[in-house]
């Protein structure tokens, strides 16, 4: 349980192979944003942070890309609208025709309370699909969960990962960067 | 570190219902830094055994919703001449409840949906527990339209299938309408709920210890890793998932009166049914959302992150939805004056002065009169006050409903087709036994899942906020 001590040595890592990355932990949000920036900076690109609550600026200072999110909404919610309006008019109008009321076979609003709730659930189911879908989840394991250190990443953790397969990868290099950010502690993590 | 906070823990309680200008007001009294937080929260989904009181509350839960089982049961085997439905009275106990039920729900999806897009910090600390209400109160509200019908196994009929007589339904139907509302809302709240619940699950996991836990909150929280990219990404979602149930927030309730609306009964036949609704809806969920909180606090030591400052909150909108509520009954009578139109008159007259009459002044009471009680401080601080002042309000939204749907009925055009309608026991057993079912799953939710967004809360704290750490690396 007691891997709290650094676990970086050249034995160390070369007995692993091919680790996954390095894991570093820093104090507090204010710092993971500076360091973050900082990273970005000396040019890694595979790399990420991890924090328990999500925090304000950070994709700036990663400079993530706006997500492609809002526009599967757009057209989930296109679909139901459109899905709705058909099957109704399909059904009233055009299939089986018949009088209610004296009111005309087809008219939109009196389908608009169909339409209007079918928007919404499909835009939702489609959010909710895409939500998990772009963030590359549902899995059932990853290499950072070797590490006992990162379940703190739930709690009060505030971690950077910087991956083994970055090309600005060195083992020392990216140690000595990130303890110069500020790290608290840096360690290997193995790979499946 | 994984093992479980069992040491005693003492909530302050302190008062921060204060307002100064030019602060910011303290949400989480207490020690607030992110590991009491998150210790507070899974204290009690990780104590070995829950408080006394929340197994007698469980037996008695259990004891309802076993009533409410076989009740059903009785009633779909005999048909729905148990109930006290007759004519003119088509629509008894399973309509009210349906409504009442569905306007209960409103409330979560105000807090955690509305509040999130005019940024109340304050909703953090309730919002998981108060959608949680809406999940439960839509699961009870669509059992009654469907047992309503007689024939549920036929429910499918409502929807437009391919059949043999080459018919469909009928899309003008307020029937379909309601379905394709309360199939939406129910579905679109639980995700909405599931989805702000995945990283308290992911601290639930990695708290975790034995050998099941860790891996049923392992496969609920999906492998959440709290990554920036999916921070970033969730809260996008989560914004968007917001907007969305906004629209429901003011839709189903809307959808839901045009049942009423759109027939032609005296003081159904109103264009003010869907605000009416609405407003009512959002009220009744308030009162229910306190009257679960103030419990619940004590109960379970949140009484630092559900603050005395969150019931006053909750409190002040109760009264300002109560106050909407209060104003629409009292312009439906003077539209009724002036509509001139004589059944519409009498219906109103019908309501105060009826066979019905203790429940029409009985929703004034309750809903008009009562719930003003919260413009005074002191009312909304004490809880022997604030909470059967809440329960006063849910009964009042229910006999409104009653009041509504059935006194309406009961005496509309022709005096020859005038009713009564009794309820039978088994009405009223159905009732109890909703509740059974809300509660059940009530507590089975404050017991096994996290009862405050933890990751919602800590983003609130005031070492959270970033906003001057990088202010040398803009340009």
């Amino acid at each position: 349980m007691a891997m709290t001590q650094n676990i970086i040595s050249p034995v160390a890592g070369a007995a692993e192979p091919t680790p996954y990355g390095l894991l570093a932990e820093f104090p507090d949000p204010q710092a993971l944003l500076r360091a973050a920036a900082a990273i970005r900076q000396a040019g890694y690109r595979r790399w990420d942070c991890y924090s328990p609550f999500p925090i304000h600026g950070l994709d700036r200072a990663m400079r993530l890309k706006r997500s492609g999110l809002p526009w599967f909404v757009f057209g989930g919610a296109f679909t139901g609208c459109f899905a709705a309006l058909a099957v109704a008019w399909f059904c009233n109008a055009y299939s089986y025709p018949l009088i209610f009321s004296g009111k005309p076979y087809w008219g939109l609003p009196a389908n608009i309370p169909v339409a209007f709730p079918l928007t919404i659930l499909f835009g939702a189911v489609t959010t909710f699909l895409a939500l998990w879908v772009l963030a590359g989840l549902p899995r059932l394991h990853h290499p950072l969960f070797f590490s006992a250190r990162f379940r703190r990443a739930t709690t009060d953790g505030f971690f950077v990962t910087i991956e083994a397969t970055d090309p600005c990868y060195d083992l020392a290099a990216t140690t000595q960067l990130l303890r110069r950010l500020g790290a608290q502690a840096v360690e290997v993590v193995k790979d499946c | 570190m994984t093992t479980a906070i069992t040491a005693s823990f003492a909530p302050t309680d302190l008062d921060n219902t204060g307002d100064e200008l030019l602060r910011e007001p303290v949400l989480v009294t207490g020690p607030a830094t992110y590991q009491a937080v998150t210790d507070q929260v899974c204290r009690v989904t990780e104590a070995p055994r829950a408080p006394r009181a929340w197994y007698v509350a469980m037996a008695i839960s259990l004891a309802l919703l076993l009533l409410f089982g076989v009740l059903i049961t009785y009633a779909i085997f005999t048909g729905v001449g148990v109930w006290g439905n007759n004519s003119p009275v088509f629509w008894g106990f399973p309509i009210i409840n349906f409504v009442f039920w569905v306007g209960i729900a409103h409330a979560g999806t105000f807090i955690s949906a509305i509040l999130l897009l005019f940024r109340q910090k304050w909703r953090t600390g309730i919002n998981r527990f108060a959608e949680a209400t809406t999940v439960f109160a839509v699961v009870c509200a669509g059992i009654f339209p469907a047992i309503h019908v007689g024939r549920p196994w036929f429910a499918y009929w409502l929807l437009p299938y391919p059949n043999i007589m080459g018919d469909w339904p009928n899309f003008f139907s307020p029937l379909l309408w309601d379905a394709c509302a309360v199939g939406t809302y129910a579905t679109v709240s639980i995700l909405f709920w599931y989805t702000g619940m995945v990283p308290d699950l992911a601290t639930l996991r990695d708290r975790a210890t034995g050998r099941i836990k860790p891996a049923v909150y392992g496969l609920l929280s999906l492998g959440w890793r709290g990554s920036a990219r999916q921070w970033h990404l969730y809260e996008r979602a989560n914004i968007i998932l917001a907007v969305l149930a906004t629209a429901l927030v003011l839709g189903v309730s809307s959808t839901v009166s045009t049942d009423m609306a759109v027939s032609q009964i005296p003081a159904w036949h109103e264009t003010i049914f869907p605000p009416y609704f609405t407003a009512g809806a959002i009220y009744s969920g308030f009162a229910i959302v306190l009257a679960l909180a103030i419990p619940a606090r004590e109960l379970f030591g949140l009484k630092d992150l559900i603050t005395k400052r969150h019931l006053d909150n909750l409190a002040k909108l109760a009264l300002l939805l109560g106050s909407m509520v209060l104003y629409i009954y009292l312009i439906e009578f003077v539209i009724a004056w002036y509509s001139g139109d004589p059944y519409e008159r009498f219906a109103y007259l019908n309501y105060e002065f009826g066979p019905y009459w203790w429940l029409g002044w009985g929703i004034l009471f309750c809903n008009g009169v009562v719930a003003q009680a919260f413009w005074f401080k002191f009312a909304r601080q004490t809880w022997w006050i604030a909470w059967p002042v809440a329960v006063l309000c849910v009964m009042g939204m229910w006999m409104e409903r009653f009041v509504i749907i059935i006194v309406s009925m009961h005496r509309s055009f022709l005096p020859s087709s005038w009713h009564m309608f009794v309820p039978t026991w088994i009405d009223i057993g159905t009732l109890a036994g909703s509740f059974g079912l809300f509660f059940t799953l009530f507590l089975l939710f404050c017991r096994y899942c996290p009862m405050v967004a933890v990751s919602e809360v800590k983003a609130i704290l005031p070492q959270a906020q970033t906003r001057d750490a990088l202010a040398n690396e803009r340009h």
